[in-house]
């Protein structure tokens, strides 16, 4: 049987064209963006053109994109990097109990330099409350970070409105859209946000590049200190060919973000529908309407998640238990116990997340190996 | 690729033991499925070579994927807290000397473990102790001792049901660790991979009974230390850092060599000694978790008595008073004699069976 892939929110496939694109990078135009030769302006022209893609898929102009190495580290300089030019003692950052833990172990950071955070609730679909936060804003207030939509559930937050509490405080706002830029419409100008992260291989690109989209006329927050790259924004040597690629993901993604959207909801809900009447008891974890339209999270009561993945992936289904970056420890997810699932709930859950290359197929291979399993795994 | 015989899980630690032994399977043609379990969580971890650090975790999965074998971290944490370490405390708790390995390997290792083999449809699960099992005429299965005694770990074992064993491959159980090392290195596996059984409970430097103290916000027992003549010669703060046959952090100075001889958790009174001779017993009571085709055994039986590991095996007699409780009679005198470690019972190289010391006299 070939092997299904169920598991797009950790990372996706790489594009023939983004792979065809990026090779010329990888092989002949060596050229350092920096340099005054034509190697040089021949890596600048491939850097400034895939920056014009990436802004376009957010609605940004191209000189509020900073290329990072990820979407991990345009968070990073997000919070640390905002806080450290601030520079107020004893700051307070909110944000949400389920953010990605770039986001928390970022604030985690902070808080342990003396800097104050405050994790906001969630209800049970995995949204936080504009009340919470407008209370939460007080007058140590530096910076809000929360996420477009979670990882592990995909529920999406009410940004624009959030973004526009935090405003209206002149307070920052930073928004994690890893898992939303490329699958959703963003338009960060509509959002109002001042800082917003994106990553490449969520969406058919490469890894190793992301961006931080920095709002003109901030002062745009630093974390790696070096040379004059990216405006001073971010030093290093730019990694080219990765962000050519990331480039032309972004591309494709505008392109067909509609269409990729439009056919990983029906699967999604072909594949939700028949685990709900197939599989029972089934706990959704994400909500219809407001989330991802590729992200399914499901509980199954009485089995242990981990034996369910480990199952289906000796079948070559690879789904996961949670979020890729949280996989060394298996502790019943911090995203559904936030969500007021309890540990049993927590412990069984299962993460699908489809991409532009599934099939209805797919998914009815996925829904009959599942209920072999779970009936299995529950007898013993 | 093909395979022979059924699927089969090897528990992989990282260690150099458990890496050979699910390297011979695969040698073997069999389908092996490399599992690493947590028991701890990566911040609380005590040392590298514990069985249990990130490091060895993702060593293990290196060697799984240079074997070619689908290679998983099980995450047996809470299971791990509820069923080892509580009892572990429970133990220190009342003065005596436990044995987590012991536990671990009945509950976890041979317990769980088997849960999830027969979950992705494997009949047996390996591992890399240095132990063997022997098919009995009948059918019966027992466990044996490692053939290279020096690395033998049958003691730990003695507590895993007949029932298990059956089911279980120890590859490395007839090899010397010379052996094994050589095969690591013929497999090219180069790097210091060293050893981890035991490792989970050590922290160098700290107390391990005080921190599962502070773990389970449990009070302290706190009394007075005993000197030889009756006298109260000093104060401690908990009994559960005591161990019968303890010479050192007595917190005492006597002004000569002095160890505990026994502890009393009813009055938390430490008793010392500072004459080695006090700590040999001659004989112990036990309460039996497991004999070999049953424990409803009569007349006393003469077998070889093992009361800690590495310790060699002295003769003595058995007796069954009554149901479940064994009195077990040295023929010559063990020394620090301690309740809450297993007392192991061998015929040659066979495990008869083992229990917990209660007492020694």
């Amino acid at each position: 049987m070939p092997k299904i892939y169920f598991d797009n929110n950790a990372t996706t496939r790489l594009d023939a064209s983004v792979f065809e694109e990026m090779l010329p990078f990888l092989r002949d135009n060596y050229g350092n963006p920096s340099s005054l030769h034509s190697f040089g302006r021949e890596a600048r022209r491939a850097l400034d053109n895939a920056r014009a893609h990436v802004a376009n898929l957010i609605g940004a102009e191209p000189g509020e994109i900073v290329f990072t190495s990820g979407g991990t580290e345009a968070d990073n300089q997000a919070i640390i990097g905002t806080v450290d030019i601030i520079g107020k003692p004893g700051g307070r950052i909110i944000t949400s109990a389920v953010e990605h833990q770039a986001v928390l172990n970022s604030c985690q950071h902070l808080q342990n330099k003396g800097y104050r955070t405050t994790l906001l609730p969630v209800d049970r679909e995995g949204r936080i409350k504009l009340a919470d936060l407008d209370k939460a804003l007080d007058n140590d207030a530096v910076l809000v970070s929360i996420m477009y939509a979670n990882n592990e559930t995909g529920s999406i937050q009410p940004v624009e409105e959030a973004a526009s509490i935090a405003k209206s405080r002149g307070i920052l706002f930073h928004c994690d859209g890893v898992q939303a830029a490329g699958r959703l419409p963003i338009d960060v100008r509509k959002l109002g946000v001042d800082l917003f992260s994106l990553s490449s291989h969520k969406i058919n690109g490469p890894k190793g590049s992301g961006a931080l989209f920095v709002r003109r006329g901030i002062l745009a927050p630093v974390l790696i200190h070096g040379g004059h790259h990216e405006q001073r924004r971010r030093a290093g040597t730019e990694n080219v060919a990765s962000i050519v690629g990331f480039g032309e993901a972004c591309r494709l993604a505008k392109q067909r973000l509609d269409e990729t959207a439009r056919n990983c909801a029906t699967l999604r809900d072909r594949l939700e529908k028949r685990i709900i009447e197939e599989v029972q008891p089934a706990v959704l974890n994400s909500c219809r309407g407001i989330c991802l339209p590729n992200t399914l999270n499901v509980s199954f009561p009485g089995v242990d998640g981990q034996f369910l993945a480990i199952n289906l992936d000796l079948m070559g289904i690879a789904v996961s238990t949670g979020s890729a970056c949280h996989a060394e420890s298996r502790e019943p997810s911090y995203v559904l116990k936030a969500m007021g699932r309890s540990d049993d709930e927590a412990s069984s859950c299962i993460r699908f997340s489809l991409g532009r290359e599934n099939t209805i197929e797919e998914v009815d291979a996925v829904v009959l190996a599942l209920k072999e399993l779970v009936r299995s795994l529950r007898a013993t | 690729m093909k395979h022979s015989g059924e699927r089969i899980v090897a528990a992989m630690s990282g260690g150099v033991d458990s890496t050979v032994a699910a390297a011979l399977l695969v040698r073997e043609g069999r389908e092996v499925i490399g599992v690493t379990l947590q028991l701890q969580s990566c911040d609380e971890v005590t040392t590298e070579r514990s069985c249990c650090s990130a490091a060895a975790t993702s060593r293990a999965g290196g060697v799984a994927s240079r074997l070619g074998i689908p290679h998983y971290v099980l995450d047996f944490r809470k299971e791990f807290e509820n069923e080892v370490l509580r009892h572990t405390w429970a133990e220190y708790s009342r003065g005596r000397t436990p044995n987590p390995c012991v536990i671990c390997n009945e509950k976890i290792k041979f317990g769980l473990l088997f849960e999830f083999a027969r979950s992705v449809g494997a009949g047996k699960i390996a591992t890399g102790h240095y132990a063997r099992t022997e098919k009995a005429p009948g059918g019966s299965v027992f466990l044996q001792r490692g053939l290279f005694s020096p690395k033998d770990q049958s003691y730990f074992l003695f507590s895993v049901p007949e029932s298990r064993l059956s089911s279980v491959v120890f590859p490395v159980g007839g090899l010397s660790k010379d052996r094994v090392r050589s095969i690591s290195k013929e497999l090219g596996f180069v790097e210091e991979i060293s050893e981890s059984q035991d490792a989970c409970f050590a922290v160098r430097g700290k107390s391990y009974s005080e921190l599962l103290r502070r773990r389970f916000g449990a009070p302290a027992n706190p009394g007075k230390v005993i000197g030889p003549d009756g006298t109260v010669v000093g104060r401690h703060d908990g009994i559960h850092k005591f161990t019968v046959g303890q010479g050192r952090k007595l917190g005492i100075a006597l002004g000569e060599k002095c160890w505990v001889k026994s502890i009393d958790p009813e009055t938390a009174c430490v008793y010392i000694t500072t004459e080695s001779g006090d700590l040999l017993s001659r004989g112990l009571t036990a309460s039996v978790v497991k004999w070999n085709g049953g424990c409803d055994r009569e007349g006393p039986l003469e077998c070889l008595i093992q009361v800690r590991y590495r310790q060699a095996a002295v003769r003595g007699t058995v007796e069954f008073p009554t149901q479940g409780i064994v009195k077990v009679q040295f023929q010559n005198p063990i020394r620090a004699v301690a309740p809450g470690q297993a007392v192991v019972f061998y015929d040659g190289d066979r495990v008869l069976g083992g229990g917990w010391i209660e007492s020694s006299y």
